[in-house]
């Protein structure tokens, strides 16, 4: 049987959520607090984040485990570079950008993304995909067994809807780059979900 | 053809999930990195070192350079235990201290005593280390202006280290008087 919420307890509810709203602090004195050495403002930062850093890192690479690393080092590269923020763009963008450069680096430090794109082709559903429903399991999935850099294109730019200019300035590459790998990204998924079955 | 598969697949690419909770808690490594490099003791460290490094270089150097020059005249440089407590400063026998130099170092001086209790225990021992550094540099300069009044490089050398010694005080006291110079002597 469904649960259904009376009008008091609707009420309770929004009254709690509007509370917590209020009494939660404005971002950027978290951001000043945690410049200053708090750790519990900065942990607040993380709570309210590590969704979206986590969310990027695991379509980045497609691996829980590697997913998890990227997203704790890229919080504490934030920590770290705390005092370079001067916030001229969101902070969630700020640390999307490092999000993306802890990935890449760890990408060109080891030499373990081919094994990930072998390992993630043997593996259904992939881990990216846990998070989505339905059909979009296929899509996620096909993300996943894209190249590299089609799929660091494509999920900058189809998923997180960043700009080519974005996504290229986050990847260190031309925009022309950026452009031409999600062409190809596209026509590789295309490709994949027609063998499945699925129309794109 | 192709734009209309192309819309069709960002549409949906843009329905996927952009935010997806960790399978577990990243917080308390991320914690524990960060408190493992908490920025206060690590800013104090190398500041101090490099000072302390640098005083003994010029100290050890010129000490070298003074015992070449006047081999013909025994020397005896006492080596004094530092102590905590501050003395009064000197510039060797023949020469004494602009009174603007001392006016800022005991104001700094007691400045420096009230924000030592502000400080860390290892803060603390990281100053008290490099000032008992200093001020032995300090005395063994002094000790051999004694015996050569005259020599410009060891009155170079001293000004330089009470100069350290005011900086060291200054940023733990967070003083911004500004530092002496040559002509305060």
């Amino acid at each position: 049987m469904a649960a259904v919420l009376t009008a008091e307890t609707s009420d309770n509810i929004r009254s709690m959520v509007s509370r917590t709203a209020t009494a939660m602090p404005d971002e950027s004195a978290l951001i000043a607090r945690a410049r200053g050495g708090d750790t519990r403002a900065f942990e607040a930062l993380y709570r309210e984040h590590v969704d979206r850093v986590y969310g990027l890192c695991l379509r980045m690479t497609g691996n829980v485990s590697e997913a998890e690393d990227c997203a704790q080092e890229a919080f504490i590269q934030a920590w770290n570079k705390l005092s370079k923020f001067r916030g001229d763009s969101a902070f969630g963008t700020w640390m999307h950008r490092i999000a993306v450069n802890t990935v890449l680096g760890r990408i060109r430090k080891s030499k373990r993304e081919q094994d990930r794109i072998q390992v993630v082709a043997e593996a259904t559903p992939s881990p990216a995909s846990i998070a989505d429903n339905g059909e979009l399991r296929d899509l996620s999935d096909a993300i996943d067994r894209l190249p590299e850099g089609a799929r660091h294109v494509f999920v900058l730019s189809a998923v997180y809807g960043y700009s080519h200019e974005e996504s290229s300035d986050m990847l260190g590459i031309a925009v022309g780059t950026s452009k031409a790998q999600l062409h190809r990204a596209r026509r590789l998924l295309a490709q994949q979900l027609k063998e499945q079955g699925f129309e794109a | 053809m192709n734009e209309e598969r192309d819309d069709k697949l960002t549409a949906a690419a843009r329905k996927l999930a952009t935010h997806v909770q960790p399978q577990r808690d990243l917080w308390p490594d991320i914690e524990l990195a960060i408190t493992e490099t908490a920025p206060r003791r690590s800013r104090w460290t190398p500041m101090f070192a490099q000072a302390a490094a640098v005083v003994l270089l010029i100290g050890a150097s010129s000490g070298l350079t003074y015992l070449a020059v006047k081999d013909d005249r025994p020397v005896v440089i006492s080596q004094p235990a530092p102590e905590y407590a501050f003395e009064r400063a000197a510039f060797g026998s023949t020469y004494t201290l602009g009174s603007d130099y001392l006016d800022t170092r005991a104001e700094m001086v007691a400045q420096f005593e009230r924000e030592l209790d502000h400080l860390s225990p290892g803060e603390r021992q990281d100053v008290e280390q490099s000032l008992e550094v200093i001020r032995g540099a300090i005395n063994d300069i002094n000790t051999a202006l004694e015996q050569d009044p005259d020599n410009t490089l060891l009155q170079d050398l001293l000004m330089k280290t009470y100069h350290e010694e005011l900086n060291v005080m200054r940023k733990v006291g967070g003083v911004t008087q500004s530092v002496m110079s040559r002509s305060d002597i």
